[in-house]
């Protein structure tokens, strides 16, 4: 036996009223003279109670709805509802709604959304959503998306009419959306490439004695590789330094950024104050930033203010590479991977552990004649230092 | 008969596969031994151990006073001393008794003086199967905020078997949840060869694009028969298979979940402060930004598991929830 | 106990050993007591100090294979098994040089390779370990022996009884103590249990048991020894009762107003120390100067051990997120 429940008048010169809340979940059990649902009017707000026991089967009117008195709001039934037609009370209690977009106030946008929406450059207001109450969906936003990037329809022919017309053009391809680690890193690639006159010089240095150091002790290359590089820049601090518009900022400390590959991207985690740091702290230092940044516990401020920057392309094997300077620095280098190499060694051919260093720089601040000398600096240093005084 | 007729696959139960893994790694090592109440002659309540005392012998197979928290302390102490236990509980419902000596004793000894305690308890758990309150709980959530302790609840035998033998081998205390109502009910042609499945590693049973379906134990084999009905409704359901609880698997979660911005959390634990709540909680910290819908968590109410069948059958997640949930989600 | 039994059945050894055990369990928990009240320890610190002899005893009368898993107040049977006092302190003080290396405090110590079974404060929690580790050695057919106890308190619980019945039933070769030193912090024996013997638990397990006069070393080591004999040779366990006296409060913060300040003195003339020296000097293995060089060398080695300890450093911060799991390598062989 279903019993309707109406919008009550509330006060005799009352014609309608606001379903604020219904207080009993759709297909949730509800006693006699247990409050169902919340009304509000122009003179009061009051819950009411139901006037049966039973289920609340079927629900007519929304929340949030203004409805004249008298309208059919719900149905109570005596049985509870047909589990998959109706809603389980196991989910129904989760309340899943979505607000309602009111005259004043914004619309509400999921996290997807509104994240899809910023990387493609949507305003959300022009799309016509399909979810619960009007909202747009993730899929809504994708939808308008490839629209917008769809070809616009060719102009109609004026020639003869083609027989059959071609079938639409349809691609195959898995659109994967760009995430905005992607979106930043390309920006800043493109700007870098733009900004500066990139050209990149290639020298080879002898780890020879690196190895040696490092038989026994757990230390990676890349330390030694600060080293040589914030002692070089010590002879040649131009390298560390920054195109201004005002002039040029030669840089009163050496910050290092370390370029940290990531499944889907790259982060530059910065050590501070490089050049007055050991051999053991840099170690220490680095794969402490490294172990974060995969992990993502970085601070913000500690990809902040680089003056420099290495990359150590060599993990897969690369030799050497061009790599793009991180604007507003002026130079980058990049460290290759450390093979044994024959080489010539006063006149005789011997096998060395052998590095490809490839610095990129900024010509509009360094010439070549620079550059040169700074690396002709680095390779003295990883070549011919005493690394014991270093640690 | 020697002739090459090839061998006809037979399919093994969910108990079976349990009795095989248990079975291979003790004739593969001989440090493994079993502990427990009823498990020797007459093979344990639910017959896992049926022969293994005569193939074994009794301080193999060891039968134990009822005295939870006393055997699985032995057990603590013999796999300190290089042993590895495998301990019986006889319903997952009373380990409770042991609770102390599992989460103190166990879980602790190698965070705090560095002692390994390569242990395993099975626990026969979960509803389904008109226990009542005491014979038919999943106990999980309790152990679940213990670290120390590692978690499986496998699905299938395929995965009871392997996961069993992973967490022999592991070198931490496993609880090993067996879902009680699948012991005879799910069948599956296992590998000839050996296998293991590792420890800490989920599975999409089956894949799909609109909802994350996230879940464990029986109610796996609830969510793929929910994910059947709604493809036909155009709703394209994920069933993410967790196996191991801790640890948890986020890769595999957040890839489902980036992948299709919604998540439904099964589970036959209550629902409060359940797995399931740290899988959304997970899930809001780490995913939010790919979020497109609120994560919904199906769970039973926050009540013992009564016994009579209307009560019990209210009280399990049914594959119509998972459907309501899921049309309700997709419509968001 | 009697001097000719004593002179018979102990070697002059092995009683001037555990006399100087005595003495440098005394030298290392007078240190960590003065550090406490000098504010550099943290936490609680819970002392043997007026029963050492149980700890030294027992521990004494075992073989290096063997296993312990002591009470809160067996300093000695830490020190015995290798744990020096530098360690022990370290320990207390919460640096990265302690056995935990700062995991834990105070006697939460343990480590497999020397034999002892870390402390948990759940009371009588390790006794079904012990328990365990006995019953692996029957399992492999080893020589080995457990042994571990609680104190009067601790009998109280579910786990000492269920440990109780499960060795008796098996013939575990371990042997259960109890320290009855008639206090369970503030609680007096008589709101513990309805009898006046903790033994008396034994029986209900079909279990052999005796008392042991807790503050005489030698009757310590003999009962112990006659208990892992015959744990050893497969007759099962036995429960041991060592009578003793709380000299000190349950932890160092404690006055212990609670207890009856006679009974204090009726016991401090029972000290371990002394009567251990009255022993020694009756049956002329020790005299004065004696007993004064061995407390000299017992302070010395305490010192050395406090500033090796004070010089440790603490561990890092992060250090926290290491160690929740094992790994195969850590497994005992």
């Amino acid at each position: 036996m279903a019993t309707d429940i109406v919008m009550p008048q509330l006060g005799e010169s009352i014609a309608e009223g606001t379903l604020v809340k219904w207080l009993i979940q759709p297909g949730g059990a509800v006693e006699k003279d247990q409050p169902l649902l919340e009304v509000e009017t122009e003179k009061v707000a009051l819950d009411v109670p139901s006037p049966a026991a039973g289920f609340l089967a079927e629900v007519m009117v929304q929340e949030g709805a203004t409805v004249p008195v008298g309208t059919l709001l719900a149905r109570l039934d005596t049985k509870p509802a047909q589990p998959t037609d109706g809603i389980v009370s196991r989910v129904g209690g989760v309340g899943i709604r979505a607000k309602q977009a009111s005259p004043q106030g914004e619309p509400h946008y999921s996290p997807a959304v509104r994240q899809l929406a910023r990387e493609h450059g949507v305003d959300l207001a022009v799309i016509t959503g399909t979810g619960e109450g009007g909202r747009v969906t993730k899929k809504d936003l994708l939808d308008h998306v490839s629209a917008r990037q769809a070809p616009p329809p060719e102009p109609p022919r004026t020639g003869e009419a083609p027989t059959t017309s071609p079938e639409p053009h349809e691609t195959q391809d898995e659109i994967v959306p760009f995430t905005s680690m992607r979106k930043t890193i390309a920006d800043r690639m493109i700007v870098s490439r733009r900004t500066s006159a990139h050209v990149t010089t290639f020298f080879e240095a002898d780890f020879g004695g690196i190895d040696t150091f490092r038989s026994g002790r757990t230390l990676t290359y890349l330390p030694f590789v600060i080293s040589a590089v914030t002692r070089a820049m010590q002879d040649l601090p131009l390298l560390n330094s920054s195109w201004q518009d005002r002039g040029l900022a030669i840089k009163k400390y050496i910050h290092i950024g370390i370029a940290v590959a990531l499944e889907e991207g790259l982060l530059v985690p910065v050590i501070r104050h490089a050049g007055q740091k050991g051999l053991t702290q840099l170690a220490h230092e680095v794969a402490d930033l490294a172990e974060r940044a995969r992990s993502k516990r970085l601070t913000p401020n500690e990809v902040l203010d680089g003056t420099f920057t290495i990359t150590n392309h060599g993990g897969f094997g690369s030799l050497f590479s061009t790599p793009i300077i991180h604007q507003p620095q002026a130079a980058i280098l990049g460290v290759g991977s450390v093979q044994k190499r024959a080489v010539v060694i006063a006149d005789a051919i011997a096998i060395r552990p052998m590095c490809y260093l490839s610095l990129s720089f900024d010509h509009r601040i360094i010439d070549g004649a620079t550059a040169d000398r700074f690396m002709a600096k680095v390779k003295q240093h990883l070549q011919q230092s005493d690394w014991e005084k270093l640690l | 008969m020697t002739t090459a007729t090839a061998v006809q696959e037979t399919e093994t139960t969910y108990v079976d596969a349990i009795s095989q893994a248990l079975d291979e790694e003790m004739s593969r090592d001989e440090r493994v031994f079993l502990m427990g109440e009823d498990i020797g002659a007459y093979g344990g309540a639910f017959k896992v151990t049926q022969g293994f005392l005569k193939k074994y012998g009794e301080w193999r197979v060891l039968d134990t006073p009822i005295s939870e928290s006393g055997f699985v302390g032995a057990a603590i102490g013999a796999a300190m001393m290089g042993l590895r236990p495998v301990v019986e509980m006889q319903f997952a419902d009373f380990i409770s008794c042991a609770f102390d000596q599992i989460t103190e004793v166990a879980a602790k000894n190698h965070y705090r003086w560095g002692a390994a305690v390569p242990l395993v308890i099975r626990a026969p758990f979960g509803g389904g199967v008109h226990g009542g309150p005491f014979h038919s709980e999943c106990p999980e959530g309790w152990f679940f905020h213990s670290p120390g302790l590692k978690i499986v609840a496998p699905s299938t035998p395929y995965d009871a078997k392997g996961l069993l033998k992973a967490a022999i081998r592991d070198p931490n205390p496993v609880l090993y949840f067996e879902h009680k109502f699948l012991y005879r009910r799910i069948k599956a042609v296992l590998p000839q060869e050996e296998y293991i499945v590792p420890i800490g590693k989920a599975e999409v049973k089956r894949p799909g694009k609109d909802i994350s379906l996230i879940t464990y134990g029986a109610m796996v084999h609830l969510a793929l028969e929910a994910a059947e009905v709604l493809h036909q409704e155009g709703i394209d359901l994920e069933v993410v298979d967790l196996r191991t609880l801790i640890p948890l698997d986020k890769d595999t979660i957040y890839a489902s979940v980036r992948k299709t911005s919604k998540a439904i959390v099964l589970h036959e634990d209550n629902k409060t402060g359940g797995i399931g709540a740290e899988i959304s909680a997970l899930l809001t910290e780490d995913c939010f930004d790919c979020l497109d819908g609120p994560i919904l968590r199906i769970a039973p109410p926050d009540t013992p598991v009564p016994f009579s069948t209307p009560l019990e059958e209210f009280f399990l997640p049914k594959v119509s929830d998972i459907i309501a949930g899921a049309r309700k989600l997709a419509a968001y | 106990m009697d001097q000719a039994v004593v002179a018979q059945d102990i070697k002059r050894s092995d009683l001037l050993k555990m006399y100087s055990y005595l003495r440098l369990t005394r030298s290392v928990e007078d240190r960590i007591t003065a550090l406490y009240r000098q504010g550099r320890i943290v936490g609680g610190v819970y002392t043997s100090h007026g029963m050492e002899a149980i700890a030294v005893g027992y521990a004494s009368a075992l073989n290096p294979d063997d296993v312990i898993a002591p009470f809160h107040r067996d300093m000695g049977a830490f020190l015995i098994r290798g744990f020096s006092p530098g360690e022990v302190i370290a320990q207390y003080l919460g640096k990265q040089t302690g056995p935990t290396r700062g995991k834990d405090g105070n006697v939460h110590m343990g480590d497999l390779k020397r034999g002892v079974i870390g402390f948990v404060s759940h009371l009588a929690d390790n006794m079904p370990v012990a328990a365990g580790a006995a019953l692996a050695f029957k399992i492999r057919g080893e020589a080995r022996v457990a042994f571990a106890g609680t104190g009067d308190g601790g009998t109280s619980r579910g786990d000492f009884h269920e440990a109780m019945n499960f060795a008796a039933v098996r013939k575990l070769p371990v042997v259960f103590f109890c320290t009855n030193n008639q206090y369970a912090y503030s609680t007096p024996v008589r709101y513990q249990m309805a009898i006046t013997d903790v033994v008396e638990r034994a029986k209900a397990y079909g279990m052999p048991g005796e008392i042991v006069d807790g503050n005489d070393v030698a009757a310590v080591y003999l009962a112990s020894r006659r208990a892992i004999s015959k744990a050893r040779a497969g007759e099962g366990p036995t429960f041991l009762e060592f009578k003793t006296m709380r000299m000190h409060g349950h932890s160092e913060h404690d006055a212990a107003t609670y207890v009856p300040r006679e009974l204090l003195e009726e016991w401090k003339i029972k000290d371990p120390i002394l009567r251990a020296e009255r022993l020694l000097m009756h049956l002329g293995y020790g005299d004065e100067s004696y007993f004064h060089e061995v407390g000299e060398r017992a302070k010395k080695e305490v010192e050395a051990g406090t500033e090796f300890a004070e010089q440790s450093p603490l561990p890092e911060g992060r250090e926290t997120l290491v160690g929740v799991f094992a790994t195969e390598d850590e497994v005992q062989p």
